[in-house]
């Protein structure tokens, strides 16, 4: 069976988790604290010493990943390890503090614990999910082969243009101008591309610049440009439009594909530039909290 | 309008050469038509792509002609306005426009852009095709972050625990100052000094000290005094070990049963011939029987009550009283000078104003209304003092000397002078009928005084003893304990059972004699009480009969 960070060994650190788990809630009800259930009880401290040490040993999988064959383990078992036993820090925090909250930096540190998790989870949904579908949306070729092709296309496309009519190499030359590949962040995690215009552009320079056809519809472009073909007197001008369609529909097809591939690889990314930053504020918050409560023991 | 187009003619390694030409008209055509001013031979360029106008003083309108639009200093145009040095680019050309040269209106250089600048420059402006590239990074986030959390929860709350004037300023402000660090809200009872960290917490790094809590806390006493039981548990612990704060009002004051049962449930094994103690863990199957406090009198005759365990037969209540409570709340009910009278027990047993002890009873205002202390039938209404028996013998011989000296004394045993009534103008007695008078005062006094110890008032309730020895009177009345605080050891209050009958713990009415304890022994509690985790009867922890800071030995 394929070995995901999940299933890694037969759900190791899965099992290690939920031991770990029931092992904390386990002795959370049992114990008999004075007073409410809270973070300075001996169980208190005792989950408290067992958060922190995870904490940093899930820190430390930011310096490990780095360590390519020069650390213990494989780094799938670790990002198996951190994932689950990552997991298992929400209950033991939770029953570390006894579910006391306030307006204090031992509440923030918890938050920022949750929010470092959480944005986790999505990067387990990101890693599970989007490499198959990059590999499906490339289909077998790579995004500079297809940046490439892109721009052999519209040199040719031009080429073609330039043979039909001035108004439609000037369409053809816009929409080269207007081929936006990736962008800012936005611009690459909603995927636009505008290359879907280079069609309608071609439309309007064709019907502008046909007038035989003086009753041209507005409606699908396809529709629009078989009109126009089907009125071409001139066979070799026809022909060199279909093709020049036919290139623009490819562009347009690809273009669509290397946004996606930019999406996908953003939305695959994303999560980190919260999860990362987030992680070092909690080290910062569980710092500032670990030497308050010993500050003011 | 007269023009010079100078192009540039590049010709490897480095040289150029320059071609110049003249173009009359107002505008300068550019595009890859022929007939175009400047010939781009670029597929980039439309035929007729853009023009370029002279507006004077060096300035020119620049316009496209196609929508596409002209690239004029690096951005897209369709008409913008240029002036010298301007760079208008067409396909693979570049059209600078350059100071027009004497006896020229305008000018421009026309070259031919560089295979390497325009690779270059498509570099520059691709896209960014990945967050990295769109100049997003985590690592000035990470330590925006980190610094943040650091300031927050560290700098400013070290230094307004060091700077007064800081943790003021900041002291209703959630999350600044002090507050970050507040773990949870105070105990009421601590409110006060909510404020003041420093009241509690004092050197940083170290546990809060008994010191700062006997500020206050200075008249509380320990629980056993370290000298005598020199236990680690006890000597050594802190305040702290039990009372925690900062969970609200839950956990400063314990009154779980482990607080005294880790301690206590073994205490004969630890400390084995050390402790008079018995070892107790929970109230409801691990408790001693109770032991009260016995009335019992010491030689010197004060008060030395001795604490005696309910399991000793028989148990015998000497409160030096004669009291059948049976008699006093027969159903048919007792003879007053009132009538007939039905007694409940509150007519004699109230609680005392602080409700925990039951008052004492007081003979004047429980007794006396029935059990009246008159002495002679002729003066019904004088009764002698109760509770102090020079004081009886005292007032019989002085009313007894009264009557001989007032005389009109009617009674037949008496004599003469007694009996004969004083008239004015009458000669006083002589020292011969004073003598009779004064001897028959001592020794009817005398004889009452004995009649009420020996029978008639005393003797009824109290145990009554003549000194043998004594010449007159002579009489010693037991002393008498007949209410108290029982449990020595425990707190026990009334007024948390006032729903319950009085017969229910004490069972007054079956009582023929005050030698029975009436006070109720560990099985009558247990009817309703339990240890801490009794699923049925009501949970009591020990320190619902017991306190914890109860040595007589103080804090400090």
């Amino acid at each position: 069976m394929h070995d995901s960070i999940l299933n890694f060994r037969s759900y190791r650190y899965l099992w290690v988790s939920i031991l770990l788990s029931l092992g904390s809630l386990t002795a959370y009800l049992w114990h008999d604290p004075i007073g409410v259930p809270n973070g300075g009880s001996w169980l208190g401290y005792t989950l408290g010493t067992i958060g922190a040490v995870l904490i940093l040993w899930l820190l430390w999988f930011g310096i490990r990943k780095r360590r390519y064959g020069r650390a213990i383990g494989t780094a799938r078992g670790w990002l198996s390890a951190h994932v689950y036993l990552g997991t298992s820090l929400i209950l033991i925090s939770l029953l570390h503090s006894g579910f006391q909250v306030g307006w204090n930096i031992h509440t923030l540190a918890l938050v920022l614990m949750l929010l470092v998790i959480f944005s986790g989870f999505f990067g387990v949904y990101a890693y599970l999910r989007y490499p198959a579908l990059m590999t499906r949306n490339r289909a077998s070729t790579t995004r500079e082969a297809m940046v490439a092709e892109i721009r052999e296309l519209d040199a040719q496309a031009l080429q073609l243009a330039d043979k039909v009519d001035k108004s439609v190499h000037d369409a053809i030359l816009r929409s080269i101008q207007n081929t936006r590949l990736g962008g800012g962040l936005w611009a690459q995690l909603t995927a636009k591309d505008e290359s879907g215009q280079a069609l309608t552009r071609l439309k309007e320079a064709v019907t502008q610049a046909t007038t035989a056809d003086k009753q041209h519809r507005s409606g699908q472009t396809m529709v629009v440009m078989v009109d126009f073909l089907a009125h071409q007197a001139n066979d070799a001008q026809s022909d060199t439009l279909r093709r020049l369609i036919d290139l623009v529909s490819r562009k347009r097809a690809l273009a669509s594909r290397v946004a996606r591939d930019i999406q996908l690889q953003a939305l695959m990314e994303i999560w980190l530039y919260f999860h990362v930053p987030l992680s070092l504020a909690l080290l910062g918050a569980l710092t500032a909290h670990i030497l308050s409560v010993f500050f003011y023991w | 309008m007269k023009w010079h187009i100078r192009r540039v003619i590049k010709k490897g390694k480095g040289s150029v050469s320059y071609e110049e030409e003249i173009h009359f008209g107002d505008t300068l055509t550019i595009g890859r038509a022929a007939d175009q001013a400047i010939f781009v031979n670029d597929l980039r360029a439309a035929l007729e792509h853009a023009t370029v106008t002279v507006l004077g003083n060096g300035r020119y309108r620049v316009e496209a002609l196609v929508a596409s639009g002209i690239r004029l200093d690096g951005k897209l145009e369709q008409n913008a306005t240029a002036t010298s040095g301007s760079q208008i680019e067409v396909g693979n050309s570049r059209i600078t426009l350059i100071e027009p040269p004497k006896d020229f209106e305008a000018a421009v250089e026309v070259a031919l852009i560089d295979k390497t600048e325009v690779a270059a420059r498509e570099e520059s402006e691709a896209l960014p095709m990945t967050l990295a590239e769109a100049g997003i990074g985590k690592r000035r986030a990470a330590w925006i972050g980190l610094i943040s959390m650091l300031i927050i929860g560290l700098a400013i709350p070290i230094v307004a625990h060091y700077m007064p004037t800081l943790r003021i300023a900041t002291a209703g402000m959630p999350m600044v100052g002090m507050n970050a660090w507040d773990t949870g809200h105070l105990h009421d009872a601590h409110h006060t000094m909510a404020g003041d960290c420093q009241a509690c917490h004092g050197s940083p790094f170290s546990v809060v000290e008994d010191a700062k809590c006997v500020v206050c806390h200075a008249a509380t006493p320990a629980h056993a005094d370290p000298a005598e039981f020199p236990l680690p548990d006890i000597a050594q612990a802190r305040c702290a070990h039990c009372h925690r704060d900062h969970n609200g009002n839950e956990g400063l004051v314990r009154n779980d049963q482990v607080l005294c049962s880790d301690c206590h449930r073994n205490l004969t094994e630890r400390i084995p011939n050390q402790t008079l103690l018995a070892n107790v863990e929970d109230f409801g199957n691990a408790h001693p029987q109770f032991s009260v406090l016995l009335p019992a009198w010491a030689e010197d005759g004060s008060f030395a009550p001795v604490r005696t365990s309910m399991d000793k037969t028989p148990l015998i209540e000497t409160s030096g009283l004669k009291f059948p409570h049976a008699t006093h709340l027969r159903e048919r009910g007792v003879t007053s000078p009132d009538g007939t009278v039905n007694m409940v027990c509150a007519d004699c047993h109230v609680a005392e104003p602080g409700g925990a002890l039951i008052a004492p009873i007081d003979f004047e205002q429980h007794c006396q209304s029935c059990h009246r202390l008159d002495f002679d039938l002729r003066v019904p209404d004088r009764q002698v003092p109760h509770a102090d028996v020079a004081a009886v013998q005292y007032m019989l011989d002085e009313f007894y000397a009264k009557v001989a000296l007032e005389g009109g004394y009617d009674d037949v045993s008496a004599p003469v002078i007694v009996r004969q009534r004083r008239r004015p103008g009458q000669p006083p007695p002589t020292p011969e009928e004073r003598r009779e008078a004064l001897a028959w005062a001592q020794q009817k006094a005398t004889q009452t005084t004995d009649t009420l110890f020996s029978g008639r008032a005393c003797g009824v309730c109290h145990s009554v003893s003549k000194d043998p020895a004594a010449v007159r009177g002579g009489w010693q009345v037991a002393p008498v304990r007949v209410a108290g605080q029982w449990y020595e050891k425990s707190r026990f209050t009334h007024n948390a059972h006032v729903t319950m009958d009085c017969e229910a713990c004490h069972i007054a009415s079956q009582s023929q004699s005050s030698a029975d304890l009436l006070i109720p022994e560990i099985t009558n509690c247990r009817q309703c009480h339990a240890g801490e985790h009794d699923k049925e009867l009501l949970p009591s922890t020990c320190i619902a009969c017991h306190g914890f800071h109860q040595s007589e030995h103080l804090l400090r």
